[in-house]
Parts: C-alpha cells; structure tokens; sequence
C-alpha cells in the first residue's frame, strides 16, 4: 500500500484471470479498508466486484494465462477503480440501454455501474473500465 | 466456497447460501436450486441471514429461480435480507416481482 499527499489509500494488483484470484484480492480489500476513508463499503465493494467478474468472466473467459489489471485509489473523497483485461472487449455503447424491469438474468452489471457510482466510463475497445465514487 | 443448506418438505424448501451470493459461488447455488426445482419443490424461501453481499451473478441466479418457479405455479421468497441488499433489489427493481424482506 502507499500513501502519498492527498492519497489516502491505494491498491494495485495484476491478478490471474479467475474468480479466485478476484475473490483473494477482494478479501485483501478487505482487510485494507480499514484504514480507507469511512463510507459506503457495501457500494465499493459492489461496484469492485462487479468490474473483476465481468474482467474474469467476459474478458479472460476464466483463463489464468490471461490477466485482469486492478487499481483502487482513494484520493480525498474519490475513489477511482479502475480494471482493465486482455479480453477482445464489448461493445459498451449497446449494453446497457434496455429498461431494467427486475425479470433480466444477465446484463445486470452495468446497471449496477449506473446506479451505484458516480460516473464511469469503458475505453474504446470496451475491455478497460473506470468507475469514479464521490463520498 | 459457499455451502448451500436446503431443507425441504412437502413441495416447500428453505434455502441458506451460507455465505455471499456472488460470482464465486453462485453455479452451487443455482445448482442446488435447480436440483430443488427439479425435485418437485414449488415454494421457495432463500434466508439470506448472514449474507453481507449479492453481486449481479447472484442476482440472476434468484431471478431465474423466480422466472422458473413462476412457470411452475410456483413462488419464491427472500427473507431476512440486509438494509443494504434490500435497497439493491429495490434499484434492480426486482422486488416487483416477488417479496424481499429484511431483518
């Protein structure tokens, strides 16, 4: 972890692209956000969660040859995750617009993206995705 | 890994995922779940008591377990849901479609 002016907290890892993997480095967050600013863990933890699964699930296809790029930041009151995998991408610009009538089995991430951070944003190709939370 | 109990009697089941419905356990829940189903279970009741966190995944597993049961004449109930899983079911908007109840 290391700190710096106005940075609270920062964790970065490049993780294998599994669930495991993801699950062992949420665990570390953790255990870490206790000296993070005090906020809405479930939010973080959430949003965390769901830029790892779909990076292991979409982007590697749980492949642990391939690897998933994770950064946590906090610096004053935001917090910036950002995950990135060496998947081909999606295409975000389509994802995402249907109305959430509750009845949907997948494709729920993104709505989770929507509601609970303040904003975000995926790279070109769709297979990078930062999530910004004001506190 | 999460351990999924599941009681059943009398075409009802009481289902506690033991841990957090998420990516990583949610295919041992929809197995046992469907298994359930299979078996002739109509009436579903998921405990979420000691449950801290559901992702997406695991929300698509209990709306699918709802969309199956429904077909079948059947509900499904979530009891003893946290403050803040609640309000997630409530953004998903999936509380519409069968009852989420807290502590």
């Amino acid at each position: 972890m290391k700190t710096q002016r106005h940075v609270f907290c920062q964790m970065e890892a490049t993780l294998p692209g599994t669930l495991a993997a993801a699950e062992a480095f949420l665990s570390e967050y953790c255990c870490r956000r206790v000296c993070m600013p005090a906020v809405d863990w479930f939010a973080v933890e959430l949003l965390l969660r769901e830029a790892l699964a779909n990076a292991v699930k979409h982007g590697c296809r749980y492949d642990p040859a391939k690897h998933v790029r994770c950064l946590l930041r906090w610096r004053g009151r935001r917090l910036t995750i950002a995950v990135r995998d060496e998947g081909d991408g999606f295409d975000w610009r389509a994802a995402g617009n249907d109305t959430l009538d509750g009845l949907r089995t997948s494709g729920l991430g993104i709505h989770i993206f929507r509601q609970y951070a303040t904003r975000f944003r995926f790279n070109h190709s769709g297979n990078a995705v930062t999530l910004i939370k004001r506190f | 890994m999460t351990d999924v109990t599941i009681t059943q009697e009398a075409g009802a089941a009481l289902v506690r995922p033991g841990g957090n419905v998420v990516a990583a356990s949610a295919d041992s829940l929809r197995s046992a779940m469907r298994e359930a189903v299979a078996g002739g279970v109509r009436e579903m009741v998921v405990d979420l008591t000691g449950v801290e966190m559901i992702d997406s995944s695991g929300l698509g597993v209990l709306v699918s377990a709802h969309n199956s049961l429904n077909k079948l004449g059947g509900s499904l109930a979530v009891v003893h849901a946290s403050k803040e899983i609640l309000d997630l079911f409530r953004l998903m908007r999936i509380h519409q479609h069968f009852s989420v109840s807290g502590d």
